[in-house]
């Protein structure tokens, strides 16, 4: 910071020690303004919380936990996450039918709409929907969302194409 | 070397790293095993999101309470929070922007409210909150201390954000860097590049700020100015009465 400015006329300034000056183009009173602000910044605070805290502390059941309480849970609509096994991928006229493993347990899954391109086998999933009416233990979904891993590693040059059928 | 001219320096050579790390990105780097191309975008979207927590938010949060600490308290804390703030929220609405083009093709979905997603929404409303309380008028010594508190409470959000893939569980993946083992799991060129994307945007950001700092002191004085027509017009009317 120069001190250069001063002129010696009526026009000195010294920025470091001259204080801010906030420019009243508004004829709206200040105290109403800062309630205004407090009250947008409250809303939007609150909306945020309640949409977050209402879903993303208690983001997903996990296989395990969606079997211990089935009953429970009856039809109403949550997010369930599992590993997609091996084999049990099959297209229906509406969507896919898969299994969803933790472990030993695992739930039948059919969904509603197509899975996004990083579906396939092995991969760990997050389905939104419920368990069906019927009692039969097949979960409803009408969502599938991929989880991928924090991990990047280099497509073996090698081969002309992925294992997921994207090129190299 | 001046200041402007090493602000200067600072901007050009940071352009550059940026047009070398989308260089790197788009064109050297290999398709991921998992993700494909998709990958690419993991040389920006960390990036900007470093950029705008640890950097912007930090300095924010470092220079108000050296602000409110009576020993350190001056205008250029304030000035350099506020100017931190603006160009954290530009970084931050970069990243929720970057983050929701990422998602939409490999988690499926644009936004979910998952604990990283919502804390990362909720940390950018509540800084254009602080920018908003700026905008209201009042005296510069009350607008400094109460901005700086603000800064101070917004602030808090961070490390929720950081921690929020340890905390909860989330749709969105735990760190590939600053992971709780810290060892990264990027190799390779990929992991030079992620480097570079990490030094490019943080030079990026010392420059936006020291543009941003430079205009804040010149709003200041201009507004000074102002205030001494003022002053001159309301002396000029008291003689004339």
């Amino acid at each position: 910071m120069s001190e250069s400015t001063n002129s010696g006329t009526s026009q000195e300034m010294k920025p470091e020690q001259g204080a801010p000056q906030i420019a009243t183009g508004s004829k709206v009173r200040p105290r109403l303004r800062l309630a205004m602000v407090g009250v947008i910044l409250l809303l939007a605070v609150g909306f945020l919380l309640v949409k977050g805290l209402g879903s993303s502390l208690d983001y997903f059941k996990t296989v395990k936990e969606a079997k211990a309480s089935e009953t429970q849970l009856g039809t109403s609509v949550f997010r369930l996450e599992g590993v997609v096994e091996s084999g049990t991928i099959s297209q229906t006229t509406l969507g896919a039918r898969f299994t969803l493993t933790q472990g030993t347990s695992s739930i039948r899954v059919v969904n509603q709409g197509s899975p996004p391109q990083l579906f396939k086998a092995t991969m760990p999933v997050i389905v939104v929907g419920h368990f069906a009416a019927n009692g039969s233990g097949v979960f409803e979904s009408n969502q599938i969302m991929v989880k991928h891993s924090a991990s990047y590693i280099a497509q073996h040059p090698g081969r002309v194409t992925a294992g997921d059928g994207s090129k190299n | 070397m001046t200041r402007a001219k090493l602000t200067k320096w600072i901007g050009i050579v940071s352009f550059l790293a940026v047009a070398v790390d989308i260089w790197l990105g788009l064109w050297v780097t290999p398709p991921d095993a998992q993700q494909g191309n998709f990958v690419r975008l993991v040389y920006i979207h960390p990036a900007l999101a470093w950029v705008a927590l640890y950097l912007a938010f930090g300095v924010a949060a470092i220079c108000s309470i050296l602000y409110l600490w009576p020993r350190t308290r001056s205008f250029t804390m304030d000035r350099i929070a506020a100017s931190a703030v603006e160009v954290g929220v530009v970084f931050t609405v970069l990243t929720l922007i970057t983050g929701s083009i990422w998602g939409r093709p490999t988690w499926g979905v644009w936004w979910t409210w998952d604990a990283r997603l919502t804390s990362t929404a909720l940390l950018a409303v509540l800084f254009v909150g602080y920018l908003a309380l700026r905008r209201v008028p009042a005296d510069p010594h009350v607008r400094a201390r109460r901005s700086a508190i603000a800064a101070i409470i917004a602030a808090i959000d961070v490390p929720i954000v950081h921690f929020s893939v340890v905390w909860w569980q989330t749709l969105h993946q735990g760190a590939t860097v600053l992971n709780p083992n810290l060892t990264p799991t990027i190799h390779g060129i990929m992991a030079w590049t992620l480097l570079l994307s990490f030094l490019a945007f943080t030079g990026l950001f010392v420059w936006m700020l020291l543009v941003r700092f430079d205009i804040a002191v010149l709003e200041d004085l201009d507004s000074d100015e102002s205030l001494d027509v003022a002053l001159a017009q309301r002396r000029a009317e008291g003689a004339a009465s």
